[in-house]
């Protein structure tokens, strides 16, 4: 029994040796081909890219985050660095091993999470897995990237350009929205699970000196007062201070005729612009970030900012 | 025992089956050789084979079919 | 959970085994009774009543069939020889009577579930096409999962007993343990209840070569279904999905990788189940064996889906072809209708019940009967053009074990396989004719290596990790066919070349296997049948 045990300990220790091993080589990978990692990895292999120490405000949150809020007009308009670390259908569970990843490197003043993914519940089975799952792609890379040998044999994909996790949508699909916010004094239930690593991204952003941020975004198709309300009374609880755009969308000036892409799910170009404008208001007042338009270390930043502008020029047709 | 040399014989000649041990497993004898053969014995020596008796290890050798018809014969 | 997910691998698995080795030898098997029964429910929730009947069906026949025959031997011992006659006949037929019953519940319940909708839609075609204004309602039912496979589990069982082969089992637990037993329960193998009731109950304490054993024969299985089988779902499901829009050499790829999908998923998922069971010290009977070296389309059965196969030899092609009225046919047919032609109506009588019931097994749907009655009639054809290809070989001197022959050979029998799952998978008898018919109109080889290939959703990298995956199965399938089976050999190598092929073999199923981003999960094929 003693000899068998020693055997596998030792064979579970060149395993895990080994696994390192190919996680280090594979995140080198990643890293040097940043710009053509595809889905859900591109903005864990984006983040980790940045030049060290030098995004002060990082976003995590479902698709509607990095549809929402546009990190160059941000730029432009108060010099903030910023970088949306969103996924599509992002898990809680994912937003914040993500951060974890982002911490690494980065040291943001502010961490914002779009509050739409902590109402996901993929149900008992896949909560397990995902829980598992994330901290092994932490920890061992090579399960996070193992793909990435495909890219050396496939054709280069066209990449849809993004702006520091931002993407540009320009189509127009409208949509009646005026009367999603119905108030009622009902919540609806947050899942304990979400409840528990919410504490956790707490904690993370607390140890890391970061200020913590929750954020809703105006989404039709999203949000309704019940979840507002139970997003209040968890960011009360918990001392988190809580933007939500949904009841101001009047204030910000949303117009469901032709500012979401996708009939009131997603914003579209304009309503970012229109969101991120109310939103780099609130932070510049509450917050005091950096102006670093004309720090010469982040000359890039007005390179991207202009090709931003074409792009949306192009795009919408300005 | 002779006679039924004779029938397997009649089934498949190129067999030793004074030494073949494997008749069924070594697929020697497929399921309707098997078929054939049964209908054979019965006839040749009086006696029923149920389905219970179609085992291959009723029927891998001439020894093994010897001695389950000699037993079907008592019965 | 399938047997190809990481919670069944890597959480479910291990914390059976830890459950399973600190409990007493004695207890191992409820251990493993009680993660069955978990497992059982976990997938189907609270149809595991079905499970639980069927246990209890197949237990209490066992036990009655049992007690007839401890009475009968108590009646026989001092009844003279004529009476004895009586006796014996007197049990026999209650026992028959019971199984009778066992067979026909179970079956009804198999059949309700599985055919009810299939027959009702049918008799109301019928009905509509005679334009009588009435049309019974189809029923939402449910099946428990891996109902197909106990169902033939239990028969056998019964079957067993009441023909004397097996000792009916005496306690409830062991016989659930028997039909639910985990690893085995969604896809098979189909057990004897003799090939694996002795491992089950022993309660074999953990070892270091049946773990690392197990678990590799359990990477294996992940390397078929999850670097292979997951890519060419892909492929499979556009051509399938959308087979109007495609014709000629699309269908033939269609059909190939459908059938290699099949193959890598069965086989690999077979690989997880044996292994699995190897983890335990359960010897669960191997389901295939290198079906793609097979030289006619009954060789092919021999070695795929291979306890199906024998399942339906022992408890129906037997069975019938030594019934009354086939002997006595035999019997008149070589007096009268000559050797051949006896032989030939013979094996019909036996075969036809075979196929129809393997065709009708995979579910209620006309294409799965006529993927039976195909080869049904292939294998009749083999066996009545018999006499006239052995003749013609000997006039050609051609040998029957010569290499080229046994290429042509090899190479038929594919083309018949192919053809046969054509039709398994299409979406319903009529698309599998009208696939199998728009596969002769424009039949474009150059589509193989002229990048359209890359047009049905798989990129070059992933036809890359489709091709190198087959050939590593093929080369250690064909070392395995020429008496050289490469994982017996690597157990008996040095400590650093068996750890360096497990690394390997590891190393390649994390990297190359098709999971995470960008991919969807395919779900156990042959659960759902």
């Amino acid at each position: 029994m003693g000899k068998m045990l020693k055997k596998g300990v030792l064979f579970f220790t060149v395993l895990l040796v080994l696994l390192f091993l190919a996680s280090i080589w594979i995140s080198a990978l990643a890293a040097g081909m940043a710009d053509r990692v595809q889905g859900r990895n591109r903005p864990v292999a984006g983040i980790t890219a940045e030049e060290g120490d030098t995004v002060d405000l990082l976003v995590v949150g479902d698709s509607e985050s990095y549809t929402s809020v546009s990190t160059m007009d941000l730029w432009k308009q108060y010099g903030t660095a910023s970088y949306v670390c969103g996924q599509g259908g992002q898990r809680i569970q994912e937003a914040y091993y993500m951060l974890k990843t982002a911490f690494r490197t980065q040291s943001p003043k502010v961490v914002m999470v779009e509050t739409n993914m902590m109402f996901r519940d993929p149900g008992i089975f896949k909560n397990a897995q995902i829980s598992l799952a994330e901290p092994l792609r932490y920890y061992l890379p090579v399960f996070r990237y193992h793909n990435l040998w495909k890219l050396l044999l496939d054709e280069p994909k066209e990449m849809t350009s993004d702006y520091k996790g931002f993407v540009i949508k320009e189509k127009i699909t409208s949509c009646k929205g005026a009367e999603y916010m119905k108030e009622t004094g009902e919540m609806q239930e947050l899942p304990e699970f979400v409840r528990f690593y919410m504490r956790r991204i707490q904690d993370l952003c607390e140890r890391n000196g970061a200020q913590l941020l929750m954020v809703s975004v105006p989404s039709p198709k999203n949000y309704n007062y019940k979840k507002i309300n139970a997003l209040r009374h968890y960011a009360k609880q918990n001392g988190i201070p809580y933007v939500d755009m949904n009841l101001k969308a009047e204030e910000i000036g949303m117009d469901w005729s032709k500012d979401s892409y996708d009939g009131g799910d997603h914003l579209n170009i304009h309503g970012a612009q229109k969101v991120t404008a109310y939103l780099g208001k609130y932070l510049k007042e509450n917050y005091g970030l950096p102006d670093r338009r004309n720090d010469a270390a982040y000359s890039s930043w007005n390179t991207l900012a202009e090709k931003f502008d074409t792009e949306v020029k192009q795009k919408t047709g300005q | 025992m002779e006679d039924l040399i004779r029938i397997l014989r009649d089934i498949d000649d190129s067999v030793d089956y004074g030494k073949e041990t494997a008749l069924i497993d070594g697929q020697i004898l497929d399921s309707f050789g098997v078929i054939t053969l049964v209908s054979e014995l019965e006839e040749a020596f009086g006696i029923t084979i149920e389905a219970a008796e179609m085992t291959p290890q009723n029927f891998n050798s001439a020894e093994a079919i010897w001695a389950m018809v000699k037993r079907l014969q008592e019965n | 959970m399938g047997y190809h997910t990481s919670l069944y691998v890597f959480v479910f698995l291990p914390v059976c085994l830890v459950v399973y080795q600190l409990m007493p030898a004695k207890w191992r098997w409820k251990a493993l009774l009680f993660f069955s029964y978990l497992f059982f429910y976990l997938l189907s929730g609270k149809l595991l009543v079905y499970l639980v009947g069927a246990t209890a069906l197949t237990h209490y026949i066992g036990a009655w069939m049992s007690w007839q025959r401890a009475q009968e031997a108590e009646e026989l011992s001092g009844a003279d020889r004529e009476t004895k006659k009586s006796i014996k006949l007197k049990y026999r037929r209650r026992c028959r009577s019971a199984l009778a019953v066992g067979i026909l519940l179970l079956i009804g319940v198999l059949a309700y579930l599985k055919y009810y909708n299939f027959f009702i839609s049918n008799v109301s075609g019928v009905l509509l096409w005679l334009s009588l204004p009435f049309s019974p309602g189809e029923k939402s039912l449910l099946m428990p999962v891996g109902i197909s496979f106990y169902t033939l589990q239990a028969i056998g069982y019964m079957a067993d007993v009441y023909w004397g082969k097996a000792k009916a089992e005496n306690r409830f637990g062991r016989m659930a343990l028997f039909l639910g037993f985990f690893p085995q329960i969604m896809e098979g193998p189909i057990c004897r209840y003799s090939d694996t009731a002795g491992s089950l109950f022993a309660g074999a304490p953990l070892t270091a070569e049946n773990l690392s054993q197990g678990y590799m024969r359990i990477f294996w299985g992940l390397f078929k279904k999850k670097v292979v089988a997951d890519r060419l779902a892909v492929i499979v499901g556009v051509i399938f999905g959308n087979y109007t829009e495609y014709g000629g050499a699309y269908i033939a790829v269609a059909a190939v990788a459908y059938t290699v999908q099949l193959y890598m998923e069965f086989s690999g998922c077979m690989d997880i189940v044996i292994g699995s069971g190897k983890l335990f010290g359960v010897c669960l009977p191997e389901n295939f064996r290198q079906p793609f070296c097979a030289r006619s389309a009954s060789e092919f059965w021999r070695r795929w889906h291979i306890t199906l196969g024998t399942w339906f030899k022992s408890y129906i092609f037997y069975p019938v072809s030594v019934s009354g009225i086939v002997k006595r046919w035999n019997q008149f047919g070589r007096k009268h209708a000559g050797k051949y032609l006896t032989r030939l109506v013979t094996s019909a009588a036996a075969l036809f019940p075979v196929w129809l019931c393997n065709g009708l097994w995979h579910g209620a749907r006309w294409s799965y009967i006529f993927y039976g009655m195909y080869y049904f009639v292939l294998i009749m054809l083999g066996t009545a053009v018999q006499p006239a290809r052995n003749k013609l070989l000997s006039v050609c001197h051609i040998r029957e074990d010569s290499g080229y022959w046994r290429v042509i050979q090899i190479a038929k029998t594919w083309v018949i396989i192919f053809v046969g799952e054509l039709f398994f998978r299409a979406d319903g008898l009529q698309a599998g004719f009208h696939m199998f018919a728009s596969m002769f109109r424009d039949f474009q080889l150059s589509l193989l290596w002229d990048g359209s290939l890359l047009g049905l959703g798989l990129g070059r990298a992933d036809l890359a990790a489709v091709a190198v995956g087959c050939v590593v199965v093929a080369v250690i399938g064909s070392l395995k066919e020429r008496g050289e089976p490469i994982f017996v050999r690597l157990v008996k190598t040095s400590v650093p070349v068996r750890w360096g092929a497990y690394y390997a073999l590891i190393l390649a199923v994390i990297v190359f296997a098709a999971y995470g981003d960008g991919y969807q999960s395919v779900d156990l094929i042959y659960a759902g049948f």
